[in-house]
């Protein structure tokens, strides 16, 4: 199979977002890599998915998961070789599937060469690829990320005896971008996997390339100009890639990444995750549709890129101080589940391992406008281990069958790079993919089904979405239209059997056609639209004029 | 609207919409455009700030206003229909209206408050009068929060009132209520209040509301109801309630909202509670009474003189009403100067308590009973303001006090009549 050659394909994608480490381990150390992954690539295609965004894969001292990259142009040793990332990209594209691997702008470990130069003496010619001060005053005000490890963006360096800047861990010491050297070598380091065909990049943590005093030191207009030069070499040299930003900010703030089509292709929309959840437990649809009335629009070219949970932890910066406290007190009372400004759970576990509910969620995933991310593990309800340390929790290896290691490795238990999840509720022996694949009313199955409706058509992937706002405010209803496609999507949020009435008056003479068991059901006329939903039931209508 | 119900098909269909919620509040209405926004406003403020997480619902009955009543009520709601968001709200609140032109009274508002709080399953209800234009958010907190918390069942609400407002009250309602029920609530006749949800569906269940008596004041009857059903009651001190100034029509519709219902209902649950019983203390949250002393303008000649020409004219009704006895004392007392009269509390108690009976015994019309009342409440009023014209609250309490203790202590009295022996 050869890839589509649409440029636009990112819009249509359904990415599947897996850490090489976690996935497969095919050696046997207890460690997975690009051999596993490659292996399990059939198991990925059958899914349904279209793209795999790869977490970071590079040589590091993984203090940070790999956000901490000690070489940009390889592969880390216990993940295989470069050679190996070759034959699993081929495999991935063969099988139709793009690859989209993480990028760190930002910064580096403080074990790259780069900075180990930087730090050996002031007068270092690569002094100046890093953010260096005489004093722990500069930039003062601007917001500690990581607010429970770190007391300031400032670290002492014993060696050249001055402070280095740093947004995140004081062990990744921000990158200089004034510094035309460093954004050159960065394009260089990008085109060094373009050249081998990565189909995109997400580039993490973007907003805060760029420092100036008496600012934020985000979302300046000095970072945009760095990621447009990046963007405008991207489309002269390697036209239908994509650039994915990681830019946890309000929609207003992320709205000009996408530039007039010359920055992002793609953004996360972050305040809307956990607004789902927010609305879900509220049963109430107004944080969704009040985050989305405030979604800017943005260039018919690019792309929202929604999802449920990922690789950290439930972020809840975007969010009101009295919405953060609602959210804690719901879905982590118990306080180990915090960490940061956020809740490292998986969704799952978020979601009592309620089927309806995951159900529910993955519905809206799939049929808001945005191109959806599914984190692995999360298809077959796999649970977290909060007890493993930072996000490491929702990073545990994938649960493959009930035999040894969950399937996942031949090494010894002890010797897995994590502990595989035991207890009995969420196992490797009661939630594995082998055993799923053998019940057409599993997880993974009813997520096959789900993702094969949303690829039959562009509509979910490309359409504008209009919200329809009965006034049954547990309903979440919209429609979305490309051209003569219409579907509609109704979303029961409550726990509770509900009526409500859709004004559907501009689709008269419509027939709707429930989309997975191709039902038909009444005509569109000029009174409401009357439907009786069972607990956080959903669905989704194909709207046709017959 | 279905044969039998009290829910038109609209209003019905407009809680089928909100659903199941934590909180209604409950706001009857009659052409109040005046200050109906402004206590809606407050009431929604008091509970975005103090039950954020909680399903609210304001739920406005109309009596079939003629002005912008029902579109002041439903522009407070907060949803994503309206332009703009709303941060301060962590849910949609519905603020809904319905409309009944078949009563003016407030029973049939009350009756669909508690019906849409039982159907809407609500734990925690309220009402609130739209002509309450001194509430505050902290009032929502301080009547709801005893029912969400402590689960009581019924808050009343204790107000920081003129020493000479909520006469009828303080000289008639308060003390016959505390010395019949052994329960002292101050507002016995309460405007703003809140109940449990267990509460809504037990006034639901009762037969009562076709009943004149309930159609005129269903508060005062369910506080009654209350205390007589053993459900926890409590008090909350909101703040201050400006004074309403009543005409001389509004009083007979006052006595037949208070004094009424209270008649009613002891022909329901008497007798209440054993003469030999001590009162019981009911909790407050708050002061437990507070009074304001500025100058109050009364015209008390005037009330004197209708006293007088009241009980001349109504003497053949009030025959029939009262012992001869307390008629003569009446009488006599009439023929005394506007300076030197006096209504004594021992004269006054026993005239209230003849009226009760008279009421139970039905010699005349209910209605015409109660009318009868009003010229003797203006006699005993005029006597309140000249004898606590320059107390002291304190002293003002102390009076209030003597008069409660000599309804109690004349108690076997009302038992002694209750029954035909006159």
């Amino acid at each position: 199979m050869s890839l589509p050659q649409d440029p636009l394909w990112y819009k249509d994608a359904i990415i599947y977002q897996v850490h090489v480490r976690t996935f497969y381990d095919s050696n046997g150390d207890g460690i997975g890599e690009f051999r596993g992954l490659a292996q399990k690539l059939d198991y990925l295609q059958e899914l349904g998915i279209t793209a795999i965004w790869l977490m970071p894969f590079f040589p590091s001292p993984l203090r940070d998961d790999g956000y901490d990259i000690a070489d940009y142009r390889s592969v880390h040793s216990s993940y295989g070789t470069l050679d190996d990332f070759k034959l699993f990209l081929e495999a991935a594209h063969q099988r139709g599937i793009r690859v989209i691997i993480e990028m760190v702008l930002n910064h580096t470990s403080d074990q790259h060469p780069w900075f180990q130069e930087s730090r050996s003496s002031r007068d270092n010619p690569r002094r100046d690829w890093y953010v260096w001060s005489e004093t722990d005053t500069k930039y003062r005000g601007v917001r500690i990320i990581f607010t429970d490890t770190e007391l300031s963006n400032w670290a002492w360096d014993p060696v050249s005896k001055e402070y280095y800047w740093h947004r995140f861990f004081n062990h990744q010491p921000d990158l200089n971008y004034d510094n035309p050297a460093v954004r050159e070598e960065m394009w260089d380091v990008m085109k060094f996997w373009l050249d081998m065909g990565v189909d995109g990049f997400r580039l993490d943590a973007v907003p805060y390339l760029v420092e100036r005093e008496g600012t934020s030191c985000e979302n300046l207009p000095e970072t945009h100009a760095v990621l447009k030069e990046l963007r405008a070499k991207l489309d002269r040299d390697f036209p239908g890639r994509m650039l994915l930003a990681e830019a946890n900010q309000w929609p207003a703030d992320l709205r000009p990444y996408f530039g007039n089509a010359n920055e992002f292709h793609m953004a996360f929309h972050f305040p809307l995750m956990p607004r789902m959840f927010m609305g879900l437990k509220l049963e109430d649809r107004k944080p969704i549709t009040e985050i989305l009335q405030q979604t800017p629009s943005i260039p018919d070219a690019c792309q929202w890129c929604l999802f449920l949970r990922n690789h950290d932890e439930l972020t809840l910066e975007m969010v009101t101080d009295m919405e953060r406290d609602y959210m804690y007190d719901e879905y982590a009372k118990d306080k180990s589940m915090r960490l940061n400004v956020g809740i490292r759970r998986r969704l799952a576990p978020l979601l009592d391992n309620d089927r309806r509910r995951i159900e529910l969620m993955n519905g809206l995933l799939l049929s808001l406008p945005g191109t959806p991310i599914i984190y692995y593990g999360d298809e077959i309800g796999m649970g977290d281990n909060v007890n493993l340390g930072d996000r490491n929790g929702v990073r545990t290896p994938m649960q493959w069958d009930g035999g040894w290691n969950g399937g996942f490795s031949s090494a010894d238990p002890e010797s897995l790079y994590s502990p595989i999840m035991l207890n009995p509720v969420y196992g490797y022996q009661a939630v594995n993919v082998h055993s799923q694949k053998r019940f057409d009313h599993s997880l993974l199955s009813w997520m096959k089904r789900i993702l094969r409706v949303r690829k039959s058509m562009p509509v979910f992937g490309r359409g504008s979405m209009e919200f329809l706002y009965p006034a049954n405010h547990r309903v979440l209803a919209y429609v979305r239209e490309l051209g003569k496609e219409r579907i509609l999507a109704v979303n029961n949020l409550s726990s509770s059997a509900q009526v409500v009435e859709l004004d559907l008056q501009r689709y008269k003479g419509d027939i709707l056609i429930e989309m997975f068991g191709k039902n038909i059901f009444p005509r569109v006329t000029d009174r409401p639209y009357l439907l009786t939903m069972g607990p956080y039931q959903f669905y989704w209508f194909r709207l046709r004029k017959i | 609207m279905a044969e039998g119900s009290i829910l038109t098909d609209d209003f019905l269909r407009e809680l089928m919409n909100v659903g199941e919620v934590d909180i209604l509040i409950g706001v009857p209405t009659l052409n109040d455009a005046a200050t109906v926004g402004q206590v809606v406003q407050c009431t929604r403020a008091g509970l975005l700030k103090y039950f954020p997480r909680q399903r609210s619902v304001i739920v406005n009955v109309d009596g079939g206003s003629r002005d912008s009543t029902q579109d002041l009520v439903r522009a407070a709601s907060i949803s994503d229909l309206a332009q703009g968001t709303n941060p301060s709200a962590l849910r949609t609140l519905h603020c809904i209206s319905t409309s009944h032109e078949r009563s003016t009274e407030n029973g049939m508002g009350l009756h669909t408050i508690v019906a849409a709080a039982d159907l809407v399953r609500a734990t925690i209800c309220g009402v609130v009068s739209p002509d309450s234009v001194s509430i505050e958010p902290e009032w929502i907190e301080r009547l709801l929060r005893p029912v969400s918390r402590d689960n009581f069942d019924m808050v009343t609400p204790i107000y920081r009132r003129n020493k000479f407002d909520g006469l009828l009250v303080r000289n008639l309602v308060y003390p016959m209520t505390r010395a019949l029920y052994c329960k002292p609530v101050r507002e016995p006749h309460p405007a703003d209040f809140a109940f449990s949800g267990r509460l809504a569906s037990f006034f639901l269940e009762q037969d009562i509301w076709s009943q004149p008596a309930i159609q005129n004041g269903a508060e005062t009857y369910f506080v009654i109801s209350a205390i007589t059903g053993g459900f926890r009651l409590t008090q909350s001190f909101l703040g201050p309630r400006p004074r309403v100034d009543h005409s001389s029509g509004d009083l007979v519709q006052a006595l037949r909202q208070s004094v009424g219902v209270l008649f009613w209902a002891l022909g329901k649950n008497f007798p209440v509670c054993p003469t030999n019983s001590a009162t019981e203390t009911t909790t407050a949250t708050g002061a437990e009474a507070e009074l304001s002393m500025e100058h109050v303008r009364v015209n008390r000649k005037r009330l004197h003189q209708m006293f007088v020409h009241g009980l001349e004219e109504l003497n053949p009704v009030l025959y029939s009403i009262l012992s001869s006895a307390t008629l003569a004392e009446l009488n006599q007392a009439a023929t005394a100067a506007e300076d030197s009269f006096r209504y004594s509390d021992d004269l006054w108690v026993r005239t209230v308590y003849e009226f009760a009976a008279a009421y139970h015994q039905e010699v005349i019309s209910p209605d015409h009973i109660i009318q009868a009342l009003a010229p003797l409440y203006r006699g005993k009023t005029y006597t309140f303001l000249v004898e606590n014209r320059d107390s002291s609250a304190v002293d003002v309490e102390k009076n209030v006090e003597n008069l409660c203790l000599t309804f109690e202590r004349l108690k076997p009295y009302l038992l002694e009549i209750w029954n035909g022996r006159k």
